[in-house]
């Protein structure tokens, strides 16, 4: 009863508008101090271990980093370049070729808004000026910019991996195929759409441009093949996996594409050469960047280390071993679990960060989920698509209000523009909770079947 | 909702809190590949490598918090305070910002309290991997009665709990007095990219005229 009291102060913090890691860490610490004799000290120590003590959480920064040095626009526009010379030549081309932009540019960043910000600023002018309308554009871009924390990387699924312990290399090829089949449907949807509708299609540019289009954007692309292929090649850790990443796309952002720093505009040749190459470690371009990296991550943190006492309150008060009885002894079978799993995620999504939700969350459904044999990786995957949807449903949908801005529109008509497709993204949902090879067929064919030692 | 700094103490401030956030994630992402390097290219590691970083994440944060506070990028939800009359708003705000000092003096206190001991009773417990940086081994006759140190003593990384908090019940003091004057409603930014998005939309805007 307890525990109901604390959830209820969390909510009821957060709904008066305090910042959602005070709302966490507050409601935890005036727990401790009712219901518990631990001391502040010991509070102090869970915020600390936060980090000291989750070595997969320091990939991050590194991921956010990555992500910012690619999302100077030259990035963006080659891979829509790229996704319109493959696509763009079907009915409906325009709106296909942004979802597989959105794909694309999701295999580089591991957040679902920046995805939006990066593709959505481009190609919602695009589809405008060949004749969309403003709610199709913007309803099409606000879905597929939730693919940004489903294909690998996704910070989303770097948190989940460290409140569970399952490894980070395996949740990242999990998510592999259920993002092109979220894709795929999502393409799909929209050429039946385009041909009911008879929207236009561009020409088709030829094999040429095809390749043109990819060899520009090969550099940005390589990217996922470091992360991914440095990862199950056994080269490195994913925390190093994610800072290796963020060096080549610093490398590439400064000295291949040019997007920033010191080459960004033409200038002397020679000698000086050296010197202006050197400078781009002090430049001010990529001062901007680790700063912007570096807020996103403090914020993001801190809403983790304030989630992470909270499930110190949690696990302390012996809450999932009870949830885990109460189900099992009310006679639930994994299907049954499964929805409730979907409901809590998809109310919990409407008004949390994802992230911090996560934290709290996956300890709690954990054991029970391997109590009733389902893998940890189709949970994981299930929780993410979630998230997804949560960011695309009012209230406190993160992808809505990005849409908003950038499609200059109100708030209410992203609303309405995005509930169609809505509609695909829960089928999605239901294919992945029932379905559950299309998340686990993947990382077992690749790294051998999940061994859980609970 | 981003206020400006005025005066050029507060863009002084501004500068360095912003270049020391920069300078931890340059060094965090160099440190780690620096080791990922050697491991390959000299076949050794960087022995501290992993430690070092991993405090450089917590002072990044658990300092860059208060940071976050001053120029309201902490994330929240604001569906009612926007429901509600300016009246209401500012009472929600008023509360809101009650909160928010009581968790950063908690939070404070907790951490003076979690540090002391180690600067005093343990003051010789060391990390794990980090070496003594030589300049630093003036504290030794401070607090560890001249007793020199191998490895960097804990209370030095420690040290980012009790300041960080101590300048975070600061920038909540400080948010709280605008409040109170009525200057600013609401503590909170809606989302992540917020900044972000005003700057692409500015640039929209600028294309379309």
């Amino acid at each position: 009863m307890t525990i109901a009291l604390l959830f209820l102060m969390v909510i009821g913090l957060m709904l008066i508008g305090v910042p959602i890691a005070v709302a966490l860490g507050l409601s935890s610490i005036l727990f401790f101090l009712m219901f518990s004799d631990a001391s502040l000290a010991a509070v102090a120590q869970t915020l600390f271990s936060a980090f000291e003590g989750h070595y997969t959480l320091l990939a991050i920064p590194f991921f956010i980093l990555a992500s910012v040095f690619m999302s100077t626009g030259g990035v963006a526009h080659r891979i829509i370049r790229f996704a319109i010379a493959v696509v763009g030549s079907m009915r409906g081309g325009l709106a296909m070729a942004s979802v597989f932009a959105c794909m694309l540019f999701a295999a580089l960043s591991g957040s679902s808004p920046a995805t939006v910000v990066a593709i959505g600023s481009i190609v919602i002018a695009g589809m405008l000026q060949v004749g969309y309308t403003r709610e199709f554009a913007a309803g099409v871009i606000c879905n597929a910019g939730t693919l940004g924390i489903l294909i690998p990387p996704s910070i989303v699924m770097v948190v989940y991996a460290a409140a569970t312990d399952v490894s980070v290399g395996r949740m990242f090829l999990g998510g592999v195929i259920p993002g092109l089949l979220a894709g795929g449907m999502l393409m799909l949807a929209i050429y039946i759409v385009a041909r009911w509708k008879n929207l236009p299609a561009q020409p088709w540019a030829g094999w040429g441009e095809i390749f043109a289009a990819a060899r520009d954007a090969f550099w940005g692309l390589m990217l996922i093949v470091i992360i991914l292929g440095g990862i199950y090649g056994g080269i490195f850790t994913p925390t190093e996996a994610a800072a290796v990443a963020a060096v080549y796309a610093f490398f590439i952002a400064n000295f291949v594409y040019r997007d920033m720093g010191p080459f960004r505009r033409p200038g002397k040749g020679g000698v000086a050469l050296i010197g202006r190459a050197l400078s781009v470690f002090w430049h001010r371009d990529t001062k901007e960047a680790l700063f912007e990296a570096g807020k996103l991550t403090v914020m993001l943190m801190f809403i983790i280390a304030n989630a992470l006492i909270l499930k110190h309150v949690l696990t302390e008060e012996r809450v999932p071993q009870m949830i885990t009885e109460a189900m099992l002894s009310a006679g639930f079978g994994p299907i049954m679990f499964l929805i409730v799993v979907n409901l809590l995620l998809l109310i919990g999504g409407q008004f949390m960060e994802p992230s911090g939700l996560l934290i709290i969350v996956a300890p709690l459904v954990f054991p029970i989920a391997i109590a009733l044999g389902i893998d940890p990786i189709h949970l994981g995957i299930i929780m993410v698509v979630n998230m997804e949807i949560g960011m695309i449903t009012p209230p406190v949908g993160l992808n809505l209000f990005v849409t908003a801005g950038v499609a200059g529109m109100p708030m209410l008509s992203v609303v309405r523009a995005a509930a169609p497709w809505l509609l695909i993204m829960f089928l999605f949902l239901i294919i992945v909770t029932y379905v559950p090879s299309v998340s686990t067929w993947l990382p077992t064919m690749m790294m051998g079947p999940e061994i859980v030692t609970q | 909702m981003t206020t400006e700094n005025p005066s050029r103490w507060g863009r002084l401030i501004d500068e360095i809190e912003e270049t020391s956030i920069a300078v931890c994630l340059g060094l965090m992402t160099l440190i780690t590949f620096a080791n990922v390097v050697a491991r390959y290219l000299f076949n050794s590691n960087i022995l501290w490598a992993i430690e070092a970083t991993v405090f450089l994440f917590a002072w990044l944060v658990l300092m860059g918090a208060s940071y976050g506070v001053k120029k309201h990028v902490h994330i929240g939800v604001d569906v009612i305070i926007n429901l509600a009359s300016p009246r209401w708003r500012h009472i929600l705000a008023l509360l809101s910002a009650a909160a928010c000092v009581a968790f950063a003096v908690l939070l404070m206190i907790g951490s003076w309290e979690y540090w002391w001991p180690f600067v005093t009773k343990r003051a010789w417990l060391e990390t794990d991997d980090i070496p003594m940086p030589g300049f630093l081994m003036f504290l030794a006759d401070w607090v560890n009665e001249g007793e020199a140190w191998e490895r960097l003593p804990r209370f030095i990384p420690y040290a980012a709990l009790p300041l960080g908090m101590s300048l975070l019940t600061w920038r909540f003091l400080q948010l709280a007095w605008q409040v109170v004057t009525g200057r600013l409603d609401k503590l909170i930014a809606t989302h992540e990219v917020e900044e972000e998005l005003e700057k692409t939309v500015a640039e929209l805007r600028e294309d379309r005229s």
